[in-house]
């Protein structure tokens, strides 16, 4: 269990940090790419505003018991193992995911994209985190 | 077999003459003008995000309404008005249908369908001339269930064919309505509380 919830909880502060912190410089730095999330999709009155910053913990603690169980499986060095890691999740995960998204919902291609590349880069950063503390 | 005909046209006409009491009309006040709107008025809010701004416009706003004033017949300049725009919230077009639907869920069209302005007086009555003549007036603004009385700038003229152009602007704030701006995100994409209102509103002045 600590080997699951300690990376978990480390790979959980990083990831909200470069999170949140990459969108947040994001918005200041492209505002145009993010005019589509003025959209009654998206929740606008702050009521799951908690929910939405805890995705960090939720992702890192759910891809610590994934990367316990199949860590055996990705050799090598440690950040190609972390990258191999992220790779294979957002292709597991991601992908089907996104893909269904972006077919029922009235959505753009970029804002799917834009997710798969987030999702991507933090399972790639949970990855390597990951691999080093618990290899 | 017996039908009370009389005491139900009774009743109708003293609910009729009621209605027509009930009318605003200000007490000592005379009635100077009377004012029709007519089509293509337009109502515009603009607003803006931290990451657009957005423009939202009710076009070619069409309703018949009157708009009545009085003048005081004492020493007092200003004119008293009685008359009300109706908006349709659902009319409110951004020219983008995700923006569109965002500002009509904001202002809670499903349960307040209708924005009202009420006009309640003129500074004074205007010139009615070519140029552009600056009056301060107030109105009553009912959105989302809740009225709010704001001061508005107006710029009055009348043209060759005696329409009366009136156009107002005025700032006005989500938060006045008990309305909260939209944040997305968790609050990274931020709708400001401030809309600029801007209204043009052409009028034929009827005979008394």
């Amino acid at each position: 269990m600590k080997r699951i919830l300690l990376p978990g909880l480390v790979a959980g502060l990083l990831l909200f940090t470069i999170s949140y912190g990459g969108l947040y410089i994001a918005i200041k730095c492209f505002p145009a790419l993010f005019v589509e999330y003025n959209n009654p999709l998206f929740n606008s009155d702050g009521s799951r505003d908690l929910l939405f910053y805890s995705h960090a913990f939720i992702i890192s603690l759910a891809l610590s018991w994934f990367w316990e169980r199949f860590k055996s499986l990705f050799k090598g060095y440690f950040i190609v193992r972390g990258i191999e890691f992220g790779l294979v999740y957002a292709l597991v995960a991601f992908v089907p995911v996104m893909w269904i998204t972006f077919s029922s919902l009235d959505i753009t291609f970029v804002m799917v994209a834009s997710w798969f590349l987030y999702g991507l880069c933090q399972s790639v950063i949970a990855g390597i985190v990951f691999a080093k503390m618990n290899p | 077999m017996y039908m009370p005909v009389f005491p139900p046209i009774l009743v109708l006409y003293a609910l009729a003459t009621s209605v027509v009491c009930l009318t605003p009309r200000p007490s000592g006040n005379t009635l100077v003008a009377r004012w029709v709107i007519e089509k293509n008025c337009t109502v515009r809010v603009n607003g803006r995000t931290n990451v657009n701004t957005f423009s939202c416009s009710v076009p070619g706003y069409s309703n018949p309404d009157t708009i009545n004033c009085y003048k005081s017949n004492g020493k007092d300049v200003s004119v008293t008005l009685s008359g009300r725009m109706a908006l349709p919230v659902n009319s409110f077009d951004c020219g983008n249908g995700i923006m569109t639907n965002d500002l009509r869920k904001t202002l809670k069209a499903k349960e307040y369908p209708v924005l009202n302005i009420d006009f309640l007086s003129l500074q004074r009555f205007p010139l009615l001339q070519a140029t552009q003549e600056a009056i301060t007036g107030v109105v009553n603004i009912e959105l989302a269930g809740v009225t709010k009385r704001v001061e508005v700038n107006y710029q009055v003229s009348m043209d060759e064919q005696k329409i009366i152009h009136l156009t107002g602007t005025q700032c006005i704030y989500f938060s006045d309505f008990h309305l909260t701006p939209p944040r997305k995100l968790g609050g990274m994409i931020r709708t400001d509380d401030k809309l600029d209102v801007l209204f043009t509103i052409h009028c034929k002045m009827i005979a008394l």
